[in-house]
């Protein structure tokens, strides 16, 4: 009971962190139609800018933290500016593969910076209570973890009430349901975009750091975990945003549960699964799901005509 | 008529391989001259061309789906991994920890591409009911399982970090691996695999060239260009996605089974969600849905690091400790690569090749 208990925080809290960036995809989906492969990268580059900031120039780490953030959305909407803005109303396929060009730009940058030995991002996490822990009889709760949990959980609240109530987010909505009836509202579809990947940016790093912080550590497999969000997204459906939130929890709960229930599975089975399988267990249920339902869980199905 | 290159005076001239004689005559030099390659190049041009045939192979694979189908794969390099397994196991040596049966090379080299087509086929009830981004999230999901299998499966691939040897050259009974002698000359092992490539180049070329006259082909494009019209002209879109999965994998595993016998060895580390990217960038920038843009394009990457090499000693970047060593430098010309093609020519180097040939045809005036 104590096993399946940790492992569901584990799972709820990795789901709260991966859902941050899920909901950044589908912004970006919706407002633009861009199925955006550069977001993993923008993760994890979140995370290199704070550890930069707070480890390498010994800045203090809560200033650290905001100035990495905002950075890593003013990174998005430069991304934006320069590279997606002239494919607007290109094929789908031709701007996914764009963002691959801009991973593999981001990804080498960083890999280089980050080198063999992993980085710490400086948080004050790790220092407090039992090695940045506590214990809830007997489940080991991690400060990080639960902080994770309630920063998705106020995130995801505030998108919210910023969607319905504020004009810009009201105009985002417009947008993402169709861009030239916005257009001739008065919306400048221009600056929507451009918020939209701000705020896609922004939801990156802090995923980064939730993702990295801590004892985590910032190495390059970090961009591995960040890409996890991708059947996340796929399973929710990539046009839902509460699809986004769930199947987040999904592969977050899937990841913790088979970390833990791996050998006693492999035990009723009778056959090894191999090291490693938690991380493409994501990977498995995607398949099966999207076999099943092909727009994902909630997403909207499409309707074409000749 | 004679005089008149480009006036077709029925279907199926217009739509042969080769529509005049000046095509004819220059498919027919490049040939020999390529003939001629391993008598004057040195040992690490040699490779690159090789390397550069066997991707152009396998990137035509990714063309059939991608490009002339329109389906997004993102996981070729996984075929092509299959296609190497399957070559190391049957056409391998065993060792203690690696199965191997040291068979011919004319048992392996079919057997490997027939095997890859055989996973395309077991997925495509997945591929061909998906489209869009959402096949390509799928084929996503099969790099990361095919990595899976490749790292565990050891008494296959021996491991993560570890690798196994690929396939050993036996040729109708012929051992290659030490060399052929015909003659005077004396051909050595990687002059034996250049040869090969060269041939089975030539021959898939031809076949991809073929497709795209064929019925399959132009159902192909016509799935591309708007499935539901497709599927209304009594296309069937399951058994046409199907084929062309089989068939860019057949090709994906046909290369793979040779690409690694030059290096003598291959590990599962290989065939990451990069080195699949890396099939889809070398489609983009040769130009995706021809037949030569590949070619192109597959030439461009495999001579791209020595290049940048070249470059590298000519401004002595290299001695001054540039911050990016490389291979770093390789992948974000690369990266900038993709995104410029797909920016300012989203037709790729055949775009280019295609608009220079047409202004020399009709130079001095503009068209």
């Amino acid at each position: 009971m104590i096993t399946f208990l940790q492992a569901t925080f584990e799972g709820l809290s990795l789901g709260a962190v991966y859902s941050l960036v899920a909901i950044g995809f589908v912004l970006i989906y919706k407002a633009t139609d861009v199925l955006s492969f550069a977001q993993p990268a923008l993760v994890v580059v979140g995370a290199g800018l704070i550890s930069a900031l707070a480890v390498d120039r010994g800045v203090p780490f809560w200033i650290a933290f905001i100035v990495g953030i905002l950075l890593t959305g003013i990174i998005g909407l430069v991304m934006e500016r320069t590279f997606l803005r002239p494919m607007v109303g290109e094929p789908v396929f031709s701007v996914a593969i764009l963002t691959i060009g801009i991973d593999i730009l981001l990804r080498t940058v960083l890999n280089n910076w980050i080198g063999l030995n992993p980085r710490y991002l400086g948080d004050p996490f790790q220092s407090f209570g039992n090695f940045g822990s506590v214990n809830v009889g007997g489940v080991t709760l991690k400060y990080l973890e639960i902080a994770a949990l309630f920063t998705g959980v106020i995130i995801i609240i505030l998108l919210s009430v910023f969607f319905k109530r504020s004009k810009y987010g009201v105009a985002m909505m417009a947008t993402s349901y169709d861009q030239e009836a916005a257009l001739a509202q008065g919306i400048n579809v221009g600056r929507i975009f451009g918020l939209v990947w701000l705020i896609s940016g922004v939801l990156a790093g802090f995923a980064g750091f939730f993702i990295t912080g801590g004892f985590n550590t910032l190495t390059q497999a970090s961009f591995l975990s960040a890409l996890r969000v991708l059947p996340a997204v796929a399973i929710g459906g990539l046009d839902s945003i509460p699809g986004a939130v769930i199947g987040s929890l999904i592969i977050g709960l899937t990841q913790g549960y088979v970390a833990y229930y791996q050998l006693m599975l492999e035990g009723v089975i009778g056959f090894s699964l191999g090291s490693g399988f938690s991380l493409i267990a994501p990977y498995l249920i995607m398949f099966f799901i999207l076999i099943f339902k092909p727009d994902g869980l909630f997403g909207t199905k499409e309707v074409e005509r000749v | 008529m004679k005089n008149r290159p480009n006036l077709f005076t029925d279907y199926r001239k217009e739509s042969s391989i080769f529509p005049n004689n000046t095509q004819k005559f220059w498919f027919a030099v490049l040939i020999l001259v390529s003939c001629t390659f391993p008598f004057f190049l040195s040992s690490y041009w040699k490779l690159l061309v090789t390397t550069s045939l066997l991707t152009a192979i396998a990137c035509w694979g990714l063309n059939i789906v991608s490009g002339l189908a329109g389906q997004i794969n993102l996981a070729h390099g996984v075929f092509v991994g299959i296609g190497t397994y399957v070559s190391a196991i049957i056409g391998g040596v065993a060792t203690s920890s690696v199965i191997g049966y040291e068979l011919d090379m004319i048992i392996w080299l079919p057997l490997s591409g027939l095997a890859a087509a055989f996973v395309g086929i077991l997925i495509s009830p997945v591929s061909a009911r998906l489209k869009g981004l959402n096949l390509g999230l799928v084929t996503l999901a099969l790099v990361f399982i095919g990595s899976h299998f490749f790292s565990n499966l050891k008494f296959i691939t021996g491991g993560a970090g570890l690798g196994r040897k690929a396939a050993s050259l036996k040729f109708l009974g012929q051992d290659l691996e030490a060399g052929l002698q015909i003659g005077n000359v004396l051909l050595e092992k990687n002059d034996i695999i250049y040869y090969f490539s060269l041939f089975l180049c030539i021959v898939m070329g031809l076949g991809v060239k073929n497709l795209t006259r064929s019925k399959i082909g132009r159902a192909f494009s016509a799935i591309r260009d708007r499935d539901i019209a497709a599927e209304a002209l009594g296309i069937n879109l399951f058994k046409f996605k199907m084929y062309a999965f089989a068939l860019a994998s057949f090709y994906a595993g046909i290369a793979g089974s040779l690409l690694f016998t030059i290096a003598g060895g291959v590990e599962p580390g290989t065939f990451n969600l990069l080195y699949s990217i890396i099939f889809i960038a070398i489609v983009i920038i040769g130009g995706a849905g021809t037949v030569l843009g590949p070619l192109y394009g597959a030439f461009f990457f495999t001579t791209l690091p020595g290049i940048i090499q070249a470059v590298l000693h000519a401004t002595g970047l290299s001695d001054t400790g540039f911050f990016l060593n490389a291979g770093e430098i390789e992948r974000i010309v690369f990266g900038f690569f993709i995104i410029f093609f797909l920016i300012f020519e989203p037709r790729g180097l055949w775009g280019i090749w295609f608009r220079l040939r047409n202004y020399f045809k009709a130079w001095p005036f503009s068209y």
